[in-house]
């Protein structure tokens, strides 16, 4: 049969437009990847790079903290798209981003206790490596989890009951943070604010490498559930009787929720709304089905992402804006034409 | 070959929903339910179809327990129509009908789903709205999308023998009148095809006429169950919906007025 299929996706279920926009979001992730790479508040040329007519020091810069970052961005910007159209999927729910309904605050809480309570017995180095991946994503873990609790298995209860647990779940995870903000050290306390304030600075190749590791990993777990998670937006019964494991369905999307809300927080900290804009833009352009929702999340994420970083380092050089600043200020306006436009239909 | 139940019983907080129903889905016969609101109608309908299990007894599709055979499985066998729910996100009216297409992904390309789709869109009388988005159609057009659906689910070469089961939930449901007879003429012609069909309705002329059994469910138990018109000689409907009923049967039209 007819059967396309790349890295586990079933290309059949992308129309001719679908892909038509695949390959634009592609090309455009390329350009800003290049505009991303060329500039920055250490400036030298591209092209005298690719030559090789460079420094030692500007190839260090170019290699040890540009590349990077950009590419931490990258991750960034399609984990928190890919969490968000995920997480809106299995709530059947359009409001629903990690930021607002406490996942990511969840990750940052896992993050936060692990960096005063681990400190003390691990390496600096297994520690932010190792440990805080893996306590953010239990972190969003657990929240998720809640989440699913609390919606009697995410069945479908209105629009906004989910947002209000999502405050009360972000209210109970600040003071968590709160009171280990008030037990924590100088040291640790410089640790957590950087977590709640969201930031790419700092990045190294060491404590990138797992997080990529994570994220590819969960991606190829959701890819093959795709078109189930299209079919569950009919409703649980429904799926079940056109043949869908429900049950399993939810795990391998909470399951990628968690670790690519967690991987992103863990390196960056709390960056809100790009969950929420980018698979909206996704589904407007040319439609809602999830092959084509969750690829171009990741391509239209990365690329809004790495935009809003080269905005946060290049607009008051030489000092950097906080990166969740600048998706908040693009973010939020547009949160509340999604609440008019919801409550319109 | 038929589904069937043996004494299955359901139970929810110490409430009893059903006690001890046998109940049979045969090939090509239609089979409806009747009863007040809260009877445990969609229950039973819901343990039939394998979305709930009972507490006690099983279901069985042609001999084999549900229990033995996969979820993946029991979609080829029946497909079911409950009362639905909205739906989010823009879906197209093709799109939903497609969900119903289970070989995902391998025969999409080949003609058998466009002809079938086309076919059954036409037949529900709903093709000129195959490319509208379906949250923004009326009620009566969503039912006939997803009974378009179900449809599709238990589309079959025409030589293929497999049996086959529709259970719908309250199909009319929204529908205006003509839409509602098509309906169940629609429904009449699958069942000479060989398709064994479970109803819950609430329209008792739709009902009598069109069913070759009726099962009356009262207070989670069997009330009646037999053919439509033995229930009529029982004169039960009134026990069962107290009300006074006039019943005439002009040419074997049976037409059942409240009093």
């Amino acid at each position: 049969m007819n059967e396309k299929t790349i890295l586990g996706l079933n290309l059949s279920f992308l129309s001719s437009k679908q892909t038509l926009s695949l390959f634009i979001f592609l090309s455009v992730l390329v350009l800003i990847l290049i505009i991303a790479f060329s500039n920055g508040s250490f400036d030298f040329s591209f092209i005298s790079l690719l030559k090789g007519e460079t420094t030692h020091i500007e190839r260090t810069i170019f290699f040890e903290i540009r590349i990077p970052r950009v590419i931490l961005a990258c991750l960034v910007g399609s984990s928190l798209a890919i969490s968000g159209a995920c997480l809106q999927g299995l709530f059947r729910n359009p409001l629903a981003d990690p930021g607002l309904i406490g996942v990511s605050a969840g990750a940052a809480l896992g993050a936060s206790i692990i960096i005063v309570f681990g400190s003390t017995i691990f390496s600096k180095f297994v520690l932010s490596t190792f440990l805080l991946p893996i306590a953010a994503c239990i972190g969003s873990g657990v929240v998720i989890f809640l989440l699913f609790l609390l919606t009697k298995g995410f069945g479908h209860q209105g629009v906004t009951y989910m947002l209000l647990v999502g405050i009360a779940i972000n209210a109970i995870a600040s003071v968590g943070i709160g009171i280990l903000t008030f037990i924590s050290t100088d040291s640790e306390l410089r640790g957590l604010t950087f977590w709640t304030m969201g930031s790419f600075g700092g990045i190294t190749w060491p404590l990138l490498l797992p997080a990529i590791f994570i994220i590819i990993i969960a991606f190829f777990f959701l890819s093959p559930v795709l078109r189930d998670l299209d079919i569950l937006q009919l409703g649980e019964s429904e799926a079940k009787s056109l043949g869908i494991d429900v049950q399993k369905l939810k795990y391998r999307v909470i399951f990628t929720s968690a670790a690519t809300v967690g991987a992103s927080v863990a390196l960056s900290g709390m960056i809100g709304f790009v969950g929420l804009v980018v698979p909206h833009l996704v589904r407007l352009i040319a439609g809602v089905n999830h092959s084509y929702v969750i690829i171009g999340s990741a391509l239209l994420g990365s690329s809004l992402m790495v935009i809003a970083d080269l905005l946060a380092r290049t607009l008051i050089q030489p000092a950097e804006l906080p990166v969740g600043l600048i998706t908040s200020a693009i973010g939020s306006p547009f949160f509340l034409w999604l609440i008019f436009r919801i409550n319109k239909a | 070959m038929s589904i069937y139940s043996e004494k299955i019983s359901l139970k929810y907080n110490d409430k009893s929903i059903l006690e001890d129903i046998n109940i049979e889905i045969k090939k090509g016969m239609i089979l409806s339910i009747l009863g007040p609101n809260g009877a445990g109608k969609s229950s039973l309908l819901n343990i039939l179809s394998g979305d709930i299990e009972s507490n006690i007894g099983n279901v069985f599709y042609d001999n084999t327990d549900i229990k033995n055979i996969s979820i993946q499985e029991r979609a080829f066998i029946r497909s079911v129509m409950s009362q639905n729910q909205p739906i989010v996100f823009d879906f197209s009216v093709r799109d939903i009908v497609e969900m119903g297409w289970l070989d995902k992904g391998n025969i999409r390309y080949s003609n058998n789903i466009n002809n079938a789709i086309i076919g059954v869109l036409n037949d529900c009388e709903i093709a000129h709205l195959e490319k509208r988005k379906f949250n923004t159609l009326s009620g009566g057009e969503q039912r006939r999308v997803h009974f378009a659906r179900s449809l599709i689910q238990l589309w079959r070469e025409s030589d293929n023998k497999d049996s086959r089961y529709l259970m719908l939930d309250e199909p009319t449901s929204n529908l205006d009148l003509s839409h509602q007879i098509k309906l169940m003429n629609m429904l009449k012609k699958l069942a000479n095809d060989g398709v064994g069909i479970l109803l819950i309705l609430h329209d008792l002329n739709l009902a009598f006429n069109f069913s070759d059994y009726i099962a009356i469910i009262k207070n989670g138990k069997l009330f009646a169950y037999d053919k439509p018109l033995n229930i009529i000689d029982k004169n039960i409907l009134e026990d069962v919906f107290e009300l006074t009923f006039n019943v005439d049967i002009i040419d074997n039209k049976i037409n059942v007025n409240y009093i």
